[in-house]
């Protein structure tokens, strides 16, 4: 274990000491001892999984701690709720937003703070003063539901700091934000540092950590791994840290020009529901075989319309869609499966399994009305079984057996079934949607050599993704999504993460290159 | 597949059954009547004669049909709480043709027809959902009620009686009743088409795709609709065949138990359904031991009240316990098995 | 007689505006209270018989707001605090409620020769409002729980919509886990909301047995709890809503009754009595619900 005390030896802001947690199927915390001082960011770094979030629901009051007790400057505290924390000046902003989407900014931010008759012209006025003091740039009259999401994740900042919070700990901050907004937040926390206050910062992207932290605590496993001062390390050896055994690189295929005919094509794809923004507009594409064609953008900007209107779950308004110089405009989900449309989704429990169900019958799910498994209706049970074996083999699925329980296998195990699923009974034609999202590293790596496996098979790929080292490690060229529309195609050569960062933003072709 | 959880289950379940009918035993005290007398009489009674032990399997035969009609729905992730109504309708249908044809024809023919009527009643309510997303609870819901006046209307006017005395039908045609399958009892083929029944479902959901579909869409109809599956044809598919299943029950009383249709008979097996359902865990076979269980809790209410004078609410009140309790059985076996898994997880560590 | 249709609707109004605003609020932190039609029968049978018993209406309200309490209770501890299944639930409990008031009028009353009788709630004109012409007798001619509805109706509305208790009754329907975050217990809130509904529908339930016609019968609700379900949809959640519809539907049974007194011989009885039933199923389906609290029916799992 690696270990450097800071320079400063007075006693710390906040300290957990010796912490452990555990869960009905898993320990999430185990002898977890860590402090942060007045003025400090401190990154909390580890995989998914390694326990990072529980560790700070802890501090919060959301979980109760099993063993391990919480100081704050010295004195040993109870938090019980989250109230108690509060109370003790400490607010968490999570990864998936507590906010009210249909109620407004300021209804958000009294809830909880405020007592009887409410004034809304006050709390609004107080409340917008707050947004401007700080530079936030929102209308606090506004529903949540009509916002961005950097603008979401500044309402709840601004609850942190309507309740003069000394501690902020931020789960994740950065998955849903541009590059540029990713600054401004930043540019926030080095601010409110100065102020004398504390920022915990959890995260798994390692330029974040070394762009803002003063310090960063290491976590693997449920166990504290490593704790250092940013000056005293580098992005090769956190890594090193955080994960147990290597990662070998991956290769791409040297060729990016693309080769094969084209497989599929889209042409003026419109979704525009009345009297709202369209949510895409115009999009033209071409997706060749043996070609991995990436979809880049901030989520929310038209790629989940995409991936809906060619499986065929979602109406287009206007457009065409062509597998394999075949119009599938307007043919169902079920017609485009049989036609070999294959289709990870982004999010797995919602659209990609049935967590209730067993594995044979998840499986099942995707070829129903092929007829593989089934005999006038009648299903095949046997060779169901079987079929469903033989795939877990083959993508080293860790699972108990064709007959377990979708919800028992962890979230990397889970999306290796749906990948094998997808990838064994496609055709030539498959969507990746964000699939390594949520994975630790092990098993982000076996979903990467399975996409390039199925390159190397001749097939055509798509793959939307919000993590920009994915794209350029993969793709072999990229369309920018801002706003439902193409901001540009481009080979992933002539992009670098400046370039791609202004065009999620929404600068134009011309502008960048 | 005697597991842990099915193991659970039937533990829970006969301690709900027990202390539902503790509880109700209970309130026969209020009455100033011994309790342990009552019981006593009740299980010594229940099994006295072939008449009483058939009695229980006659109660049993249109419970059978309206739980597997919420039951079937409910692997839908729908509410059909309109069986009771679509009882009435497959009623109507039964006594109609059986009264236009007072031959042994009426039986198949009835019982096709009342599947058909009483499935396109229920069929209404998946069509309001699937082209409205009309909330299917509350529809069901109030077509009870009007499937209830529409039989009480009938009975008033074109189905009434000769005698016109009472708003009841004529008697049916001997030819007409569903012959029995025990000597000296009342039980009649209507169970034997009950237990078809609940096996044909569990078939049905559990080895064909069709029904694979049907629980896709209950579980995660998202998930379904990306597997090509169309969630709008399962609402209305299963709601039809809902429907008829529960007219199946107006056949099963109809031609087999009163051989005639009046008001007020059979009034809660709706409502029943729904508990024995749950108390079966949705599953088909579970459902035909459960509304035998049903049945003899109806069939000892009323030996109590004839050997004790213990009103016929007691049934009522017996079966609203069990129910109960068997809905907090369910939080107890979850609570099981968190303290199991933990266990494992605090033994794995040390 | 105009006037008297419309001051009946008014009347027949009440239980069902008393029970749809309780719901409203119930819903309004995510938990239908499926045991309505229990609740409403309960308080009937407690109503009455307490009114019976010491002859004194108001120990009949109040015995009826007890019992309705009490069985909210119940709901509310297996599906709040045991996060079980709403809609089998109060399946159950309703079953239960039936044969439970049955059973315990056998108790208290044994097998009484003449059916039992209480004089119900006195109409109490209010002295100059009640001569205003039209308006006056429909709306100010009424009992004093009709008039309970003219005070809840904005109070309701002031509560949801301009109080801190009413944001947080809002948000915990919309997302618990905010409300959660924020400190507030959610259990606490769904808990208590849902066990005041059933003070207010227990009165409700009263009103029909010493409200209205002064004696118990176990069909006496007829699905009348039901109905102020469905009006909470109806409304869509909103007080104002549910005052509108319950006004809508209080026509259609005073007019079903007036219908079927005049022995009308062109259309059945039975079509009458469908009415209120019939409207329902056909708002359900032409109103799309542009509000349901968005966790409706879903139980919330704190992880403290």
């Amino acid at each position: 274990m690696v270990s450097f005390q800071g320079n400063d030896m007075s006693t710390p802001f906040f300290e957990l000491q010796h912490i452990s947690k555990y869960f009905a199927k898993v320990i999430a915390n185990k002898d977890v001892s860590l402090s942060v001082d007045r003025g400090e960011v401190l990154a909390l770094l580890g995989e998914n999984g390694a326990g990072k979030s529980t560790c700070m629901k802890i501090l919060y009051g959301l979980y109760q701690a099993d063993e391990g007790e919480i100081f704050k400057e010295g004195n040993r505290i109870s938090i019980k709720t989250p109230r108690d924390a509060m109370h003790h000046k400490i607010s968490m902003i999570q990864q998936h937003f507590s906010l009210v989407s249909a109620h407004t900014v300021t209804e958000n931010i009294i809830l909880g703070n405020v007592k009887g008759r409410i004034n809304w012209k006050e709390a609004e006025q107080t409340i917008q003063q707050l947004a401007d003091r700080y530079g936030f740039n929102v209308d606090v009259r506004k529903k949540v539901q009509d916002l961005s999401v950097g603008e979401q994740q500044k309402v709840e900042i601004l609850k942190s700091l309507y309740l003069d919070a000394n501690l902020l700990i931020m789960d994740e901050p950065t998955a849903v934000l541009t590059p540029q907004e990713i600054d401004n937040l930043m540019e926030f926390v080095k601010d409110y540092s100065k102020k004398g206050n504390a920022v915990i910062f959890i995260t798994h992207k390692l330029k974040e950590v070394m762009h803002v932290a003063n310090r960063i605590i290491v976590m693997r496993s449920g166990k504290v791994f490593g704790n250092v001062l940013k000056e005293a390390t580098n992005e090769m050896e956190l890594s090193r840290m955080m994960i147990e055994h290597s990662i070998e690189e991956l290769d791409k295929g040297t060729d990016e020009r693309p080769k094969g005919e084209v497989c599929l094509s889209v042409k003026g794809l419109t979704v525009a529901p009345k009297n709202a923004v369209p949510l895409l507009h115009d999009v033209d594409f071409e997706i060749h075989k043996g070609e991995i064609f990436g979809i880049a953008g901030v989520s929310g900007n038209g790629q989940q319309e995409l991936c809906m209107t060619l499986c065929g779950a979602m109406k287009s308004t206007s457009g065409t869609i062509r597998l394999n110089e075949q119009d599938i405009t307007h043919l169902s989900v079920a017609k485009r499966i049989t036609m070999g449309m294959g289709y990870v989704p982004s999010d797995r429990h919602r659209y990609g399994m049935v967590m209730d169900m067993n594995l044979s019958e998840n499986m099942l799910l995707k070829a129903s009305y092929y007829g593989t498994w089934s005999n006038h209706g009648i299903i095949n049970r046997k060779k169901l079984a079987e079929t469903t074996s033989a795939m877990l083999k083959k993508y080293d699925v860790k699972a108990p057996g064709p007959y377990a329980l979708a919800r028992e296998l962890s979230g990397g195990n889970q999306q290796k079934v749906i990948v094998g699923r997808e990838v064994e009974f496609c055709g030539d034609f498959i969507i990746f949607d964000q699939p390594t999202r949520g994975l630790d590293l092990g098993a982000i790596n076996n979903v990467h050599s399975a996409i390039l496996k199925e390159k190397k098979h001749n097939k055509a790929i798509m793959l939307v993704s919000t993590e920009l080292s994915e794209i350029f490690a993969l793709c072999d060229r990229v369309a920018v999504f801002y706003k439902g529309e193409i901001q540009g195609i481009f080979r992933t050569s002539e992009l670098d993460s400046q370039k791609i960062g202004l065009l999620m933003a929404g600068y134009t072709h011309r502008e960048v290159v | 597949m005697m597991d842990k959880k099915t193991r659970d289950i039937l533990i829970t379940n006969f301690f709900a059954v027990v202390l539902g009918l503790m509880l109700s035993g209970i309130m026969i005290l209020f009455l100033k009547k011994n309790p342990f007398s009552v019981f006593g009489i009740l299980f010594s009674s229940m099994f006295r004669d072939g008449y009483t032990i058939g009695e229980i399997f006659v109660k049993a035969t249109p419970l059978i049909f309206t739980a597997l009609a919420f039951a079937f729905t409910f692997k839908a992730s729908l509410f059909n709480i309109g069986a009771q109504g679509q009882f009435y309708i497959g009623s109507i249908t039964a006594v109609t043709v059986s009264l236009l044809l007072p031959t042994a024809l009426a039986i198949p023919l009835a019982i096709i027809l009342s599947f058909i009527t009483s499935g396109l009643w229920g069929g209404f309510i998946g069509v309001a959902k699937a082209k409205f997303k009309a909330n299917e609870f509350l529809i069901s819901m109030m077509s009870t009620y009007v499937a209830l006046n529409l039989m009480n209307y009938l009975l008033r006017t074109v189905l009434m009686e000769n005698k016109g005395e009472y708003p009841q039908t004529e008697s049916l045609a001997r030819s007409t009743w569903l012959f029995k399958i025990v000597p000296h009892t009342r039980l009649h083929f209507g169970f034997i088409l009950a237990i078809l029944a609940a096996v044909t479902v569990w078939l049905i959901l559990y080895r064909t795709t069709f029904g694979f579909r049907i629980r896709a869409v209950g579980q995660n109809q998202e998930a379904a609709r990306m597997s090509g599956v169309n969630p709008e044809k399962i609402y209305i598919i299963s709601f039809i065949i809902s429907g008829g299943l529960a007219g199946l029950a107006g056949v099963t009383e109809v031609n087999g138990v009163q051989h005639m249709l009046l008001q007020g008979f059979n009034p809660s097996i709706g409502a029943l359904g729904i508990g024995i359902a749950i108390l079966a865990n949705g599953n088909p076979i579970g459902i035909i031991f459960a509304s035998i269980l049903f049945g003899a809790l109806h069939v000892g209410g009323t030996i109590m009240g004839q050997l004790s004078g213990v009103p016929s609410s007691i049934i009522n009140l017996m079966e609203g316990f069990v129910m109960v309790f068997v809905i907090i059985s369910y939080y107890v076996r979850r609570r099981w098995e968190m303290n199991r898994d933990k266990k494992l997880l605090m033994e794995g560590i040390a | 007689m105009l006037i008297n249709l419309f001051s009946r609707a008014v009347m027949m109004s009440t239980p069902l505006l008393l029970g749809s605003l309780s719901e409203v609020f119930s819903e309004r932190t995510g938990v239908m209270v499926t045991a309505i039609e229990g609740i409403f029968l309960m308080g009937a049978w407690a109503g009455f018989t307490a009114a019976y018993i010491t002859g004194s209406l108001a120990m009949g309200l109040l015995y009826a707001a007890l019992a309705g309490l009490l069985v909210a209770m119940l709901y509310a501890y297996i599906v709040v605090t045991l996060k079980q299944h709403q809609i089998v639930t109060g399946t159950a409990i309703n079953i239960l409620i039936l044969g439970l008031c049955s059973f315990l009028q056998r108790v208290v009353f044994g097998v009484p020769l003449s059916p039992l009788t209480v004089e119900p709630l006195q109409k109490i004109a209010i002295p100059l409002l009640s001569k205003i012409p039209f308006v006056g007798p429909i709306f100010f001619n009424q009992n004093i729980l009709t008039y309970s509805i003219y005070l809840l109706v904005p109070l309701g509305y002031f509560i949801l919509y301009k109080t801190s208790l009413g944001l947080v009754i809002r948000s915990t329907g919309e997302n618990p886990e905010a409300v959660d975050v924020s400190g507030i217990s959610v259990s606490k809130v769904r808990f208590v909301t849902v066990s005041i509904s059933g003070i207010i529908c227990g009165i409700a339930g009263a009103f029909y047995s010493i409200g209205y016609l002064g004696m118990f019968t176990t069909n006496m609700i007829g699905g009348r709890g039901w109905i102020a379900f469905a009006i909470c949809f109806l409304g869509n959640w909103n007080p104002i809503g549910a005052f509108v519809g319950t006004l809508v539907f209080g026509l259609a049974e005073a007019f079903a009754i007036l219908m079927q007194a005049n022995a009308s011989t062109i259309l059945p009885n039975e079509l009458f009595i469908s009415l209120p039933y019939i409207l329902t199923i056909v708002l359900t389906i032409s109103r799309r619900s542009f509000n349901v609290p968005s966790k409706l029916g879903v139980a919330y799992y704190e992880e403290h």
